[in-house]
């Protein structure tokens, strides 16, 4: 009977399941196989043996993060820095895209829209170069500025405090446009008959925005949040090592774990090592998930994920 | 509501797509080093089985089978690769029935692809290898074939003639061999390049001391507008160039592989290590620096700098820069050549201190350990290093297309010498080099005079087996970068404070532990020999 109505089903909704194929084999192929490969992580890598073959070693490979004394910092760091980003990010691209939406001019918004999409696609190796020209100290823009104006220059390389604001500046400003898109299709789907009938009843611009656009991006938000969540223990290389690279100076507030890692691994090029910190990573980031989530379906059990 | 609910799906999707397509990347490439060694584990076991059984068999050397091997260089492909290679195949089938395909890996990331290379078990004959590409740790994690003297002397017996000694100990990891040594000594002492025109300008003594240097940049920074007294080379990180002048050379140490904080003396025959960090040299050496950051002798931002320290030279942008003799030669040759403004010249600090030849794993080449055919790589290797009519291919490109024949030993580069260069063929250094005509006199002479001062050492031939203490390895070259680098330019607001700093962080990491096996290994191989 059970089995009768599973063909049933599948015969039924043939159509769907076949759409769904190829996202299924992709998640199982990169994903899911990929995941034996955590066994390096407890292993002693040798050419030889590979992956499966090579010895074991227990939690080996797991000292050298815990005994460096910056195992606590850097992760640390990790998490505020990822927790600044989706705060700052998401306020701004809430923001950014509630205005795009109010304002007039279809041809405004587009220019608009794809002038601020821009930065998302400049590499971050480009981005340092720029970063490193508008604040270095002896040629830096910010600084001939300052010095036009008969102010002391800053030397912003080697004073470690500035620098939590300017990366969040920097994931904010490359990150916007692509955020911006995501919250104006959110807003492109509420139904504009409520704002009709707000419109009717006398409700003025910032009434509408506050009582209508924000209580229907709810949703979105949480799931991107949710999503973002699940990888606040990995830094982002690329933007951590271009804007900061080996400036010693600046690690005490921009040390986060995947540069950590590098630092200490670029010269051994042990792969069970750096599995290790991999895995370190995904179960922080998994429990932080499953936490989250819990917290959110207890409070509306609709906006959680699962 | 439908519209809503699908325009939040198809955001969704949007960034799950995107999420997914960056990790999927990653995993991506995992997935393929996972597979292929599984498969192919089996594969270096029988393959030296039949390569031994061979050897014993018979005394001549079988080539009817037609071999194709794949050799891995780091840096750029070169423009004219298909027409010098092809000549070179030309060569290679009549003389063993072997042709040779490159890949190469280019600079940008060779760092992350090379290690890839060989834990992946990709599927090559031959690979460029040099103690600064990871040499002793590749060839104890198995990447490479062990090469014994049997093989040696019956298929590279040119080479097995012609290579001395002490440059196949030199490239010896625990006692066995794992490359074939370029075989030709080459420096790779730093020293300084600077502009003579403004020292006559300011008619500052001759540079020959680390006072004399200081004053010089003192002066550049004080009276040179626009010009940056020193830029370092990006990417210079532990020990850099300024350092192995006025720490390594000045005092007479050397350091391991430049990786960990410790050194021995060059004279000390018991090869007591210590730590760099916690000596009065040091200290002195980072008050020095302080007091030429201070007074502007390099950029204040010289750590995030990512300016190329050459071109910078060459367009009158910065007035010194270190280097080895041989790059910095060609530079003077070059600038020579293009008729530069800039009268250029260079500076030996300290010209009585010891200098040492590179040990011979500078550059080398080793047969990868699953190659299927080691015996017909072994015999390119031997033509490459000794048959002169190849060797000139390989290091020069064609005759009359990329460089011309200047008698036996010297060549003159033509305009298209650039489309043919820039790789590691290096590894193929021999007695046969010819030198480019043009490298500037002054440079050889430097050369000849240090090769008459070089300094051999009970240590030169010792090699650290770090797999007992790897992890704290890994945090001491950690807190190197972190605390040491800083100091090295300077950029510390108090040294005394950033030294204890730096002690307090090196001890915390497990000096003493890594200390105490290397003196153990040190102590076990100078009892040996």
């Amino acid at each position: 009977m059970r089995l009768h109505k599973f063909l049933y089903d599948v015969k039924r909704y043939r159509t769907i399941l076949l759409m769904l194929a190829p996202a299924v084999a992709f998640f199982l192929l990169f994903a899911y196989v990929p995941m034996a490969g955590i066994v390096i992580a407890f292993k002693h890598y040798d050419y030889a043996g590979g992956i499966f073959g090579s010895a074991w070693n227990g939690l080996a490979n797991f000292r050298f993060f815990f005994e460096s004394g910056d195992a606590w910092t850097v992760t640390r760091n990790t998490a505020l820095y990822n927790i600044a980003f989706i705060a700052v990010n998401n306020f701004l691209q809430i923001f950014a895209a509630i205005l795009l939406f109010e304002i007039g001019g279809k041809w405004f918004r587009k220019l608009t829209q794809s002038i601020l999409f821009l930065p998302y696609f400049i590499s971050w190796v480009v981005v340092g170069a720029i970063a490193y020209n508008l604040l270095n100290y002896d040629i830096g823009t910010v600084n001939a500025l300052l010095r036009g104006l008969g102010l002391e220059p800053v030397d912003i390389y080697n004073t470690p405090s500035y620098w939590p604001f300017i990366l969040v500046a920097v994931s904010a400003w490359k990150t916007l446009g692509y955020g911006t898109v995501m919250y104006l299709a959110a807003i492109a789907g509420i139904d504009t008959e409520m704002y009709e009938a707000a419109e009717i009843d006398g409700a003025n611009i910032f009434q509408r925005i506050m009582k209508i656009t924000l209580p229907n991006l709810y949703p979105t938000l949480i799931i991107l949040v949710l999503l973002a969540v699940g990888n606040i223990f990995r830094g982002d290389f690329g933007m951590f090592y271009n804007m900061v690279g080996n400036n010693g100076i600046l690690f005490s507030s921009t040390d986060v774990i995947d540069t950590f890692v590098f630092r200490s691994l670029i010269t051994s090029n042990d792969i069970g090592m750096s599995a290790a910190a991999g895995v370190f990573q995904s179960v922080l980031g998994f429990a932080t998930i499953m936490s989250v989530n819990y917290a959110v379906r207890k409070y509306d059990k609709d906006r959680a994920l699962f | 509501m439908a519209t809503k609910k699908s325009f939040l799906l198809l955001a969704v999707i949007l960034l799950i797509a995107t999420v997914l397509g960056a990790c999927g990347g990653n995993k991506n490439s995992n997935s393929n080093s996972s597979s292929t060694p599984a498969a192919e584990s089996s594969a270096p076991a029988s393959n030296s089985a039949e390569s031994s059984g061979e050897t014993g068999a018979s005394g001549g050397i079988d080539t009817s089978e037609e071999v194709k091997l794949k050799m891995i260089f780091v840096g750029p492909k070169p423009v004219d690769y298909d027409s010098v290679f092809g000549e070179i195949n030309k060569k290679l089938k009549e003389q063993i029935n072997a042709t040779i395909e490159g890949e190469f890996l280019d600079w940008s990331d060779w760092a992350q692809k090379y290690p890839l290379k060989l834990a992946a078990n990709e599927n090559f004959d031959l690979i460029y290898s040099a103690n600064w590409a990871g040499y002793n740790d590749q060839a104890l994690k198995g990447g490479f074939l062990e090469l014994t003297e049997d093989m040696l002397s019956k298929y590279m017996p040119k080479t097995w003639e012609a290579m001395p000694k002490v440059s196949w100990d030199q490239a010896k990891v625990n006692g066995k061999l794992y490359m074939v040594p370029q075989n030709r000594g080459e420096s790779v002492e730093k020293l300084i390049l600077y502009r003579e025109d403004l020292r006559k300008k300011y008619n500052l003594p001759a540079i020959d001391s680390p006072e004399a240097y200081a004053n010089y940049l003192k002066t550049i920074a004080q009276n040179e507008k626009g010009v940056i007294p020193f830029t370092p080379e990006t990417g210079d990180w532990k020990y850099h160039n300024l350092d192995r002048v006025l720490l390594k050379q000045e005092n007479e140490w050397n350091m391991f592989d430049l990786d960990m904080p410790f050194a021995f003396k060059l004279s000390d025959p018991k090869g007591q290590v210590f730590n760099v960090f916690e000596t009065q040299e040091f200290k002195d050496l980072a008050n020095y620096y302080k007091d030429l950051a201070s007074n502007n002798g390099w950029s204040k931002n010289a750590l995030n700098s990512k300016n190329d320290h050459q071109q910078d030279f060459k367009q009158g942008k910065t007035a010194s820069i270190t280097h080895n003799n041989g790059t910095l030669g060609a530079l003077m040759a070059l600038m020579r050549q293009e008729n530069s403004p800039y009268e250029v010249a260079l500076a030996d600090i300290n010209p009585d201190k010891a200098k040492s030849v590179a040990i011979s794993t500078q550059n080398g080449t080793s047969v990868h350990a699953t190659s299927k055919y080691p015996e017909r790589a072994l015999m390119f290797i031997d033509l490459m290093q000794n048959d002169k009519e190849l060797h000139d291919l390989i290091m020069y490109g064609i005759e009359g297309v990329h460089y011309e024949k200047s008698g036996e030993d010297k060549y003159i580069a033509t305009d298209k010498n650039p489309n043919y260069t820039g790789f590691s063929n290096w590894s193929f250094n021999s007695p046969l080099n010819r030198d480019n005509v043009d490298f500037p006199q002054e440079a050889s002479d430097l050369v000849k005079k240090w090769e008459e001062q070089v300094y051999h050492y009970p240590l030169e031939t010792f090699v650290f087996d770090n797999s007992k203490v790897k992890t704290e390895i890994s945090n001491l070259g950690n807190v190197m970068l972190r605390y040491a680098i800083p100091l090295e330019y300077g950029v510390v607001k108090d040294v005394d404070a950033g030294l204890a700093e730096l002690n307090k962080q090196l001890k915390a990491a497990g000096l003493e532990k890594v200390q105490q096996e290397l003196q153990s290994q040190i102590d076990a191989f100078l009892a040996a020999q």
